[in-house]
């Protein structure tokens, strides 16, 4: 039973404490504004103890914008690897999610569950930062649910 | 010296560098003068060092359908007027003389024209892949010998 | 001491976009650089050529989030003259007020990125706090706060209600006191200053010689703007300040920026009073008839430039476009050489780089 506890307490430590990091893999930079608008005043992430982490080592979400463009897929795939479990992978923007707006250009792939396992996909081009909080809250209630990955 | 005049600059490019250039009207916003290709490395001299002319917007290439064997290269310059400067390479064998030593600025787009459409600067040690990936495989994505378009 | 190669990137806290340099110091002093771009390019140039006019101004606001809405101006200019239709005059002012809004927001966005590279996290806040009234007032018109689909060939999608306009020059008002407040402190912020002044002077020679544009460009002292010198309509019809610097250094880009957001929300209000009545869109056909056009115009960055030829049908035969970060980048090796090991991250936002903008 004590270890039953501990395992919750940590669970709630660790989803109450995402650190995120970002990458973005060759979107237009649209997402990736959102997504800084997150760390400022109006929006403000921190208060729901997510920070913005500045190494793959240190981080628990990755944050991907872009629709992986053949040159950024290589850095991608090392960023995940360098992240220590458990870890988790958000696609935010539909060009993460499935290529967007430039489906069937002959440099990207099109879709970051081409390379990744992604946990939560949050469409819109660009998304809102309203979005990007809404899809981080459900990861924090799939964390709780989840055993540990 | 202002270039105000698309003739007066093409009567003195005939008269001091024996160029023979004609006017080609067909780009709304802009004058171009067509020159041939051997003579690119001089005309841009003349335009930099006399005419004071340094600002180039970009280097332009395209492949038209109904010439499928020569590509076009435009030079946009702009001094106070947009002007160009137009000249054609041939396909199977598209050499153009660099620019790099007269206008640094120059280096992006002559790598971007020489992945894009595999055309060689002659005179530059190098011309590395600018914006393709390094894995691409596929020849120049702009050259195309039939219509690709759906 | 022996030289090292340290390499920046793709994935760097310093760059907002991917981006990949090689940097060569020796001790503090950094002795040069080369960067390979290519991380971003998704084609567009390909792209716009199998997609229709119509699509493709929604595929071009894409290229750039920051600068979405100069694209589709400039791509709509190109297409309309190729067309000769008479676009309504009350469409060009609208046009120009988002140009000028995202001329301020993407200077407020860039004040606070350089403010954060260098340390002061506070005016980060503080400017990303404030550029966010830009958004309100472009949320407000076209329901987008960075992709606004303002511009539709033949005009623009939405027009101003006398609610919207009043609550437009309310928002400008508080948003000038603010943008005045910013230039007060940064000119009196002494952390800011000695960080910036003398740092990576380029000199008004290095600009033409590698054709740098926009306020990297006024900053090294170059006059050149092309709202003034190759004026879009309604630009040739409205009066407006270009400021110059002839410093050169980091400072003189700092500062140059958030003089020209201020110069612009005063744009918009003069903007406002002379916009005319009318409609705000003509219909325009789909097939575009045979042509080729040239067209310039002002982004945040520089000068952007479009070339497109049409052959008759509804699609583009050939879209080309250069945007004023590529110019920038090409100086960017050349500043490197001059700098300490410190100064690095100064350097490189003072180009306000927009990669997104620079690979298409």
């Amino acid at each position: 039973m004590f270890k039953e506890l501990l395992r919750k307490t940590y669970q709630w430590a660790q989803k109450k404490s995402l650190w995120v990091i970002h990458f973005n893999t060759g979107g237009c930079n649209g997402c990736d504004i959102e997504i800084l608008d997150l760390l400022t005043p109006r929006y403000d992430i921190e208060r729901l103890g997510i920070v913005a982490e500045a190494s793959p080592r240190h981080a628990d979400v990755l944050l991907c914008t872009g629709p992986v463009s053949r040159q950024a897929k290589t850095g991608l795939w090392q960023i995940y690897s360098q992240m220590p479990s458990p870890k988790w992978v958000v696609a935010v923007g539909s060009c993460s999610c499935t290529g967007g707006v430039f489906k069937g250009s002959d440099t990207i792939l099109g879709g970051i569950e081409k390379i990744l396992p992604v946990d939560v996909f949050i469409p819109g081009c660009p998304c809102r930062p309203e979005a990007i909080i809404n899809g981080l809250l459900k990861l924090q209630e799939r964390i709780s649910v989840n055993e540990d990955k | 010296m202002k270039i105000n005049n698309l003739d007066a600059l093409r009567k003195s490019m005939a008269d001091s560098l024996k160029v023979d250039c004609e006017v080609y009207r067909g780009i709304d916003g802009d004058q171009t003068l067509r020159i041939p290709s051997a003579e690119l490395k001089r005309v841009v001299s003349f335009l930099v060092d006399q005419m004071d002319c340094r600002h180039l917007s970009t280097i332009t290439a395209q492949q038209r359908v109904e010439d499928p064997d020569q590509i076009e290269v435009i030079y946009h310059f702009w001094h106070g007027i947009s002007f160009s400067i137009m000249t054609m390479v041939s396909e199977e064998l598209p050499r153009l003389p660099e620019i790099v030593s007269i206008l640094p600025g120059a280096d992006f787009y002559e790598r971007e024209v020489a992945e894009m459409f595999g055309i060689e600067f002659v005179g530059r040690e190098e011309t590395p892949p600018l914006l393709l990936p390094d894995d691409w495989d596929q020849g120049p994505p702009f050259i195309r010998n039939e219509d690709h378009r759906e | 001491m022996n030289k090292i190669s340290i390499p920046i990137g793709p994935q760097h806290p310093l760059l907002k976009e991917p981006l990949s340099m090689q940097i060569d110091i020796s001790g503090e002093k950094v002795l040069g650089g080369s960067l390979r771009l290519g991380y971003v390019h998704r084609g567009i140039e390909r792209l716009a050529e199998q997609r229709t006019y119509v699509q493709n101004v929604h595929l071009i606001e894409r290229i750039c989030g920051i600068c979405s809405h100069i694209h589709t101006t400039t791509f709509c200019h190109a297409v309309e003259r190729l067309l000769e239709i008479d676009v309504p005059q009350r469409a060009y002012y609208i046009r120009a007020m988002m140009c000028e809004l995202e001329r301020v927001h993407s200077h407020l966005l860039w004040l606070g990125i350089i403010a954060k590279h260098v340390g002061l996290d506070t005016i980060f806040m503080h400017t990303w706090h404030d550029r966010e009234l830009a958004l309100d007032i472009m949320e407000e018109l076209s329901g987008g706060r960075v992709s606004h689909a303002t511009n539709q060939i033949g005009g623009v999608r939405f027009d101003l209600t006398d609610h919207q306009e009043a609550m437009i020059r309310t928002t400008i008002t508080d948003l000038s006191l603010r943008v005045n407040n910013l230039l007060d402190v940064i000119k009196n912020e002494p952390a800011l200053q000695a960080r910036t002044r003398g740092v990576a002077k380029v000199s008004p020679e290095m600009i033409h010689q590698y054709c740098v544009v926009g306020p990297v460009a006024r900053a090294s002292g170059v006059d050149v703007d092309f709202r003034r010198d190759d004026p879009l309509p309604p630009y040739d019809q409205l009066d407006f300040n270009v400021i110059t610097h002839n410093d050169g250094d980091a400072w003189a880009r700092t500062v140059i920026r958030a003089e020209e957001a201020r110069e612009s929300l005063i744009l918009c209000e003069r903007i406002l009073n002379e916009m005319p009545d009318g409609p705000v869109h003509v219909r325009a056909p789909r097939r575009v008839p045979e042509g080729e056009v040239v067209i310039r115009s002002e982004a945040p960055r520089g000068e952007l430039f479009y070339y497109l030829r049409s052959d008759g049908s509804d699609k583009p035969a050939r879209l080309k476009i250069r945007t004023p970060t590529l110019a920038a980048l090409s100086l960017l090796p050349k500043q490197l050489s001059s700098i300490q090991v410190a100064d690095i991250p100064v350097v490189m936002a003072g180009i306000d780089l927009c990669i997104a903008c620079a690979d298409r």
